[in-house]
């Protein structure tokens, strides 16, 4: 009876399979390489422009880094989720006025914002302090809000953000002992978001939100994109795995925001509406919203369409004809016609990765094409 | 020595307005068993599935794995307890590579990253999806998607798995294939299977025991060779089947 039951045992233990290698799942090309050729090219981009040294193409690099960033964390809820979030610029908003506030010198606020709240005048931060505190900022109003919203889905879903939006929206433009009110907020002082300052904010919110998109909470966060459902019954609680990319999405959001307000330096609440929305939106369609690289070349590509589209504006208008806002029609409508089209965007919502390339280079081709006539040479024989 | 878990259902009610979708109904399972859940379409068998797995809210009834109480949890506990579940119409994360897919059902119930893509690896090469790994699971053919299903179900090694109807779909070469997959899997996984089929060379081929539902309520149940010649079942079911 016991050497029965022994020898079963023993048998089961034999079956048990070996533990798999899964290393190659795990590989450079596969988990690092989108962020490393994502980072590259911003950095080399950057380096060049700095080189070149050419203030209005500086300018445009600078500004284009603090889209960038906008942009990231846009995806990283919406891209990942599927909820349409307009909310997001209010907190781009937030994190602007916040991080300015923070700060400004008590003497700059007195002279610009007199009706400012006395406690918020005599708060004095440094630069990069002040930048983390209005992201933190950001993130805790989501914080605050967002749970009950995280149930929703699909068009309501959409809808209750896009009403929030505009909560926001009246906060900062009423709000006059924190904003200044409808009126500009001026900064004072110079420029403190400079290229290389945006360029290093830029590779760590890539880092961030492409390996967040990697991590199992990233992964959860998909699959309930997909399938609301079976994420449910596969043990995923879609409430809190989306709250928690709600808030960072927010964060991100806020650093976006910071950086805007040091590098613009007068600011508005109608800054963070609807035009910003739309101009992120037809990024991240273009690019392909579910991923990183999507919103990464989504941004490339509508930031210089975008210049080169104001400079024909430009033309046209000097030349006599009434052409402004012409750059807006034409970027809303290729973005439709992404949607009709081509919905998951130029990426088709893939990453790229040294794989990928490696695919699309001649010799990886050649190999393919050696193996396809192989093939077809057994089956011949 | 082997420690078997149970799973039990007592007294489940439920209606939607006015109909009695699942009416009165008990039933239990071990691990290592296979239970046959039949009955003609709209007899409340998807309906079932869903009070048992959290899906859906009961109107009253008790649903128990081991001592856990697990009909009063929301359904994203449930698959912590060791109870999973297939659809009927195939839910599957279409955007996500076939190794996501499998993924998820480890990560779902906690499991760490690297060693859910080991299981999930595992899986999708016993049950032959291995070529398929990277492909988004949309790009799958019907039959590969009903696997991926299962290899996500299996992922969360659970205790009790719920199929309904994995063979809807497949033609009689593909249930063959499916049904010598299933086959051994209450022993080797150590796992209780019910599963949903209209197919009865499947049911009769893989379960131990069949519960037989018409609308809404058992009208048998026990050994499926009983059951085939109980004459309620027959003029219930087999014999609309068969005519
Ligand atoms: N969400 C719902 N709302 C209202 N009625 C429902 C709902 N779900 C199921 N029903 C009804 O409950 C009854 C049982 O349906 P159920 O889907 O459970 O049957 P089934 O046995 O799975 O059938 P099939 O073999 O066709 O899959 C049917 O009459 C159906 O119309
Ligand atoms: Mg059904």
């Amino acid at each position: 009876m016991n050497l029965a039951k022994k020898l079963s045992n023993q048998q089961e233990n034999i079956k048990q399979p070996a533990a798999k290698d899964i290393s190659q799942y795990f590989d450079f090309s596969r988990k690092s390489s989108t962020v490393v050729i994502l980072i590259a090219i911003l950095v080399v981009i950057g380096y060049f422009i700095w080189w070149l040294n050419i203030p209005f193409i500086e300018d445009i690099f600078t500004a284009g880094t603090i889209t960038l960033i906008m942009t990231l964390g846009f995806q990283l809820f919406m891209g990942n989720s599927g909820i349409l979030n307009w909310s997001y610029v209010g907190y781009v908003g937030i994190g602007a006025f916040a991080s300015a506030i923070f700060s400004m010198t008590p003497a700059v606020k007195t002279m610009q914002i007199p009706t400012m709240y006395p406690f918020l005048i005599n708060l004095h931060l440094p630069f990069p302090v002040a930048l983390l505190a209005g992201a933190l900022v950001a993130m805790t109003v989501a914080a605050i809000i967002a749970w009950p919203l995280m149930r929703l889905s699909d068009a309501v879903g959409a809808i209750t953000q896009f009403a929030l939006l505009i909560v926001i929206n009246v906060m900062l433009s009423q709000w006059s002992q924190v904003t200044n009110g409808p009126r500009t907020f001026t900064l004072g002082g110079k420029r403190l978001t400079t290229l290389w300052v945006a360029l290093g904010v830029a590779v760590l919110v890539i880092i961030a939100v492409y390996y967040f998109k990697e991590s199992s909470l990233g992964l959860k966060l998909r699959a309930t994109r997909d399938d609301r459902y079976a994420a449910r019954s596969s043990g995923i609680n879609f409430v809190a795995v989306r709250y928690c990319a709600y808030v960072a999405s927010a964060f991100i959001g806020g650093l976006a925001g910071g950086l805007y307000s040091h590098y613009i330096l007068s600011i508005t609440a109608a800054s963070f509406y609807m035009s910003e929305l739309f101009m992120i939106l037809s990024m991240v369609v273009i690019g392909g919203s579910m991923s990183v690289s999507g919103a990464f070349f989504g941004t490339l590509l509508v930031t210089l369409l975008r210049q080169f589209l104001r400079q024909v504006e430009l033309f046209l208008t000097r030349s006599g004809f009434e052409a402004s806002g012409s750059t807006e029609i034409v970027v809303a409508v290729l973005m439709i016609i992404f949607l009709i089209w081509q919905a998951d965007g130029i990426t088709g919502g893939r990453e790229l990765s040294w794989r990928s390339i490696k695919r699309r280079l001649p010799s990886g081709s050649k190999k393919r094409n050696k193996v396809l006539k192989n093939k077809k040479q057994e089956e011949k024989a | 020595m082997e420690s078997k878990s149970t799973f039990s259902v007592k007294e489940l009610n439920k209606s939607f307005a006015g109909l009695k979708a699942v009416d009165n109904v008990s039933l239990h399972l071990e691990t290592g068993e296979v239970l046959g859940l039949i009955g003609p379409n709209g007899s409340g068998k998807t309906t079932l599935i869903n009070l048992m797995t959290g899906m859906l809210d009961k109107d009253s009834g008790h649903i128990s794995l081991d001592s856990h109480n697990i009909g009063e949890m929301p359904a994203y506990r449930v698959p912590f307890y060791g109870l999973v579940r297939t659809y009927q119409t195939i839910r599957i994360f279409k955007n996500l590579s076939c190794l996501e897919n499998a993924m998820i059902g480890a990560l779902g119930v906690g499991t760490k990253h690297r060693e859910a893509a080991r299981l999930a690896v595992g899986l999708l090469e016993e049950l032959g999806l291995g070529d398929k790994i990277d492909l988004p699971a949309q790009s799958l053919t019907f039959r590969d998607q009903r696997l991926l299903e299962i290899a996500r179900a299996l992922a969360a090694q659970p205790k009790f798995m719920l199929l309904d109807e994995p063979a809807a779909g497949l033609n009689e070469e593909e249930t063959d294939e499916l049904l010598s997959l299933l086959k051994p899997m209450p022993h080797s996984k150590k796992i209780g299977i019910i599963i949903v089929e209209h197919d009865m060379r499947l049911i009769m081929n893989l379960c131990n025991r069949l519960h037989v539902l018409n609308y809404g309520k058992t009208i048998a149940e026990g050994k499926p060779e009983d059951v085939r010649n109980n004459p309620e079942v027959v003029k219930a079911y087999l014999g609309s089947a068969a005519s």
